[in-house]
């Protein structure tokens, strides 16, 4: 039998060479895993979204301006903007060398195309009616007088109008390439400017981006959605786990490297882990309780009043947060540049005072009725507190559990006695108070009916002027004491639990996390 | 048989009917609809209704059903409304991944419950009587989630020898697949066995008192001939009907064991759905469940004549 002759060194040498440099290649890949509690909705930026959404397209397209780290604005794909026209027209800059992920170079008439995409009703952006005329205000002109200019021109002045164009909830306004849209104007995948590529969805599993090679990085360090987006690595993983307790065991085990918006108790366990670091951030949102100021009962300010002196605010959020936050009953975020020493005043408890109140309003232990819900669990320890503290006052709150939803749906109607609630984050003071005050005949769900209240607001929107909109702001704040139509506790906190090979994640008052500077060792 | 088979097909069709008014009655009945839950705190109500427009949720709601109807006998489930999905592809590619853990795991059940069941019956009142009933009772008592828990505590945290998250299908890779699984059926087999075991105790014990038992050992026919031919088959129907209706009861999904486990299987899907009041999924889901359970009722029913001569299904 004749043997085969044994293959020549070279050849095996070559071979066991290539096998290594593909095996160096496969493992070089670096990949940070992450979590999402439900899957995203779409891929279509500030349409069919959710918070999970807007995480996760933040990595893949950016606006002409963004948030910093202090919510002020900042420019992103605009390297500079002036205002003309009497506050009315806007002419930004563009930055020169933008790439799109299809390799494509962003000029203004990409820009005039994805904001004229938004502006149309069948895109279905969320943010178009804040463009309306019941909006901040109309865009009545998108101009590109040259391939780096663009001017809009507005019906009126506003300060929201760069606040609004970089709302996360709005997609950022995102600029996009149009090759993100079929020939039929259909959504098909985004492609952004973002420092990472969307790479794939794989429907109730995981989502999938990778860095994005083409990305030209501003030079400022890290700031909220803008600064420098220098990604550290290959490819981020959301993996959509709803169950939290599976995804601390993801944690522990090594499986996953991030998780974001842990609950209190998961802190507390995750605390003593070797393996773990936690990065504790302040947030925008808003818990607080609720009144309906046409309630027969609690239409009576004193009711209202005796019930916000009956509680602790401190003691509450110190119990329910753990310390990773602080007590603030104004409707100011604490991290908001405009949060001044007006806005630190609150409510002191005074039993004696509460009770007086009460006895001036003749309430006699008629029972309160407190919707609350357990998918957020602070917002429940907090209802469960509070009903506890006005208890010591003869205060009689009922508590009546529901899920999300069918909150949501009382809220919007504003069919109830009170309820515990919180609010998601906003990024403008002007914002803050106008998810809370408004005509309720028009608006139910807004809490606060105060006309003077709704015309400082008003205003609080048209001037630029950061020291008049600060007094208006202080203004608001002492009616809103005052008037008691809701009782904010605290802003809550962003808690994050990352392994300890993750190097240079940091948190921000806004509530998304960003994989941009962030190392996997 | 097979006009026996149509008239029962048949029969469904008015069971199916009204599952569908009820299941599209009672989404609408909860409170809160799914553009509140996407706007969330921040509904304009000019956003809100036309949103409500585009979705077709402006509209009576006796319009709404027709409009489902015609697409349903048109085999259309419509689309999701939170993903803009085709609802009947989500749900066979969801069922997939619950069907493989309930089949496999109710099959393995049976596979022990069954023999168990008959020695304990046969043993009865004895110590092993005891340690079986014991055993099963236990299982039974333990709810699904605990157990699962401390199955991944163990198999995934301590001794790492499993994955703790996540899902590959099948058409993957299967090794990475069987390792994904593993825990969820072990979990739901555990906890089936309990069931089962009783009833093909309880079920055995009314056997081996009957008198062509008695005839049989007094023939002179070996202890495990009796149990072997003459028990089981006869013990086994009870069981059968038993296990088809755990069957299609499970079929419907394994929420609680999907979410410990994080599956992509059907029972989460429908939990998902319902919280976001995802109406289109949450009827699809639904009344596929009845669907599954009316043709598993109807496999169980034509395999009686299989070990019980007695009946026939003509």
């Amino acid at each position: 039998m004749r043997r085969r002759r044994p293959s020549p060194g070279w050849a095996v040498g070559l071979a066991a060479l290539a096998l290594l440099a593909m095996l160096g290649k496969a493992g070089a890949e670096t990949l940070l895993r992450t979590r999402l509690n439900a899957d995203i909705r779409s891929t279509d930026p500030g349409t069919n979204r959710d918070a999970n959404t807007d995480g996760v397209i933040g990595h893949v397209v950016e606006g002409l301006v963004a948030f910093r780290d202090d919510t002020s604005i900042g420019p992103m794909l605009a390297d500079s903007w002036t205002v003309s026209n009497e506050g009315k027209t806007y002419t930004f800059r563009l930055r020169q060398g933008v790439k799109f992920h299809n390799g494509a170079t962003m000029t203004a008439d990409d820009v005039v195309w994805s904001l004229k995409r938004w502006l149309d009703p069948a895109t279905q952006w969320r943010c178009l009616s804040e463009f309306s005329a019941t909006g901040i205000a109309r865009i009545e002109k998108i101009e590109a007088p040259d391939p780096q200019t663009v001017a809009i021109t507005l019906d009126q002045p506003t300060a929201l109008f760069l606040p609004t164009l970089a709302r996360p909830d709005c997609g950022q306004t995102a600029i996009i390439h149009r090759d993100s849209v079929g020939a039929d104007g259909k959504w098909i995948a985004p492609v952004g400017t973002g420092p990472f590529k969307l790479a794939e969805w794989k429907r109730g599993q995981y989502v999938d981006i990778v860095r994005f090679d083409g990305y030209v990085s501003r030079s400022e360090p890290r700031t909220g959605y803008t600064g420098a987006k220098d990604v550290k690595v290959d490819r981020v993983r959301f993996n959509v786990i709803p169950d939290s307790s599976a995804a601390k065991a993801g944690l522990l085990s090594g499986s996953l490297d991030v998780i974001l918006s842990l609950s209190i108790p998961d802190l507390e366990e995750l605390k003593s882990r070797p393996e773990v670091q936690l990065s504790i951030t302040p947030a925008l949102g808003l818990t607080g309780i609720l009144f309906q100021t046409k309630d027969p009962l609690l239409k009576d300010v004193r009711i209202r009043r005796a019930i916000a002196l009956s509680i602790d605010t401190a003691q509450i959020v110190d119990a329910v947060m753990m310390g990773t936050a602080r007590p603030n009953n104004s409707a100011l975020p604490l991290g908001s540049s405009f949060y001044s020493e007006a806005q630190s005043h609150g409510y002191a408890q005074n039993i004696a005072e509460a009770k007086k109140l009460l006895a001036e309003a003749g309430y006699r232990g008629q029972p309160i009725k407190m919707i609350t819900n357990k998918r957020y669990s602070f917002v429940f320890d907090s209802s469960v507190l509070v009903q506890a503290m006005a208890q010591t006052v003869g205060i009689n709150i009922e508590l009546e559990v529901m899920d999300w939803a069918a909150q949501l749906d009382r809220y919007n109607r504003g069919d109830y006695q009170s309820m515990a609630f919180v609010y998601s984050a906003r990024l403008d003071p002007s914002l803050s108070f106008e998810m809370l005050t408004g005509p309720k005949a028009a608006q139910p769900r807004k809490v606060w009916d105060n006309p003077e209240a709704q015309e400082m607001l008003r205003q609080s929107m048209m001037i630029d002027d950061t020291a008049k909109r600060q007094a208006l702001f202080d203004e608001m704040h002492k009616r809103f004491i005052a008037d008691v139509p809701m009782i904010v506790l605290f802003n809550g906190a962003e808690l994050t639990a990352l392994r300890k090979s993750i190097k240079g994640y940091a948190g921000w008052l806004y509530p998304q996390p960003r994989f941009w500077g962030v190392a996997v060792q | 048989m097979l006009g026996y088979l149509a008239r029962r097909l048949a029969m469904t069709i008015p069971t199916l009917l009204l599952v569908a008014i009820a299941v599209f009655a009672l989404v609408r009945l909860i409170p809160g609809d799914p553009v509140q839950v996407m706007l969330g705190d921040a509904a304009d109500p000019a956003q809100a209704a036309q949103l409500r427009a585009q979705l077709g949720l402006d509209q009576p709601i006796p319009v709404q059903f027709m409009h489902w109807i015609a697409k349903l006998a048109a085999g259309d489930f419509g689309h999701s409304i939170t993903n803009n999905l085709a609802v009947l592809p989500l749900i066979l590619d969801r069922f997939q991944v619950s069907a493989v853990i309930v089949l496999v795991a109710v099959g393995l059940a049976a596979c022990i419950a069954v023999p168990a069941g008959l020695v304990a019956a046969w043993k009865q009142n004895s110590l092993v009587d005891l340690s079986v009933v014991g055993g099963a009772t236990l299982l039974l008592s333990i709810p699904s989630f605990w157990l699962g828990l401390l199955l991944l505590l163990l198999f995934g945290l301590k001794l790492k020898w499993l994955p703790v998250i996540g899902y590959v299908p099948f058409a993957e890779n299967v090794w990475q697949a069987a390792t994904f699984i593993v825990l969820p059926i072990a979990t739901l087999t555990m906890v089936e066995i309990g069931v089962l075991t009783r009833m093909a105790r309880a079920a055995s014990i009314e056997v081996l008192r009957l008198e062509y038992v008695t005839h049989a050992r007094a023939k002179g026919v070996p202890e495990w001939r009796v149990l072997a031919r003459h028990v089981l088959p006869n013990a086994f129907a009870p069981t059968w009907t038993l296990i088809g209706l755990v069957l299609g009861h499970l079929l419907g999904g394994i929420a609680v064991i999907e979410t410990v486990f994080t599956l992509p299987g059907l029972g989460r899907l429908l939990v998902d759905s319902i919280f976001a009041r995802d109406y289109p999924v949450v009827q699809g889901c639904l009344l596929f469940t009845a669907v599954i359970y009316v043709v598993v009722n109807l496999i169980v029913d034509l395999c009686y004549p299989l070990f019980d001569p007695r009946v026939t299904v003509a």
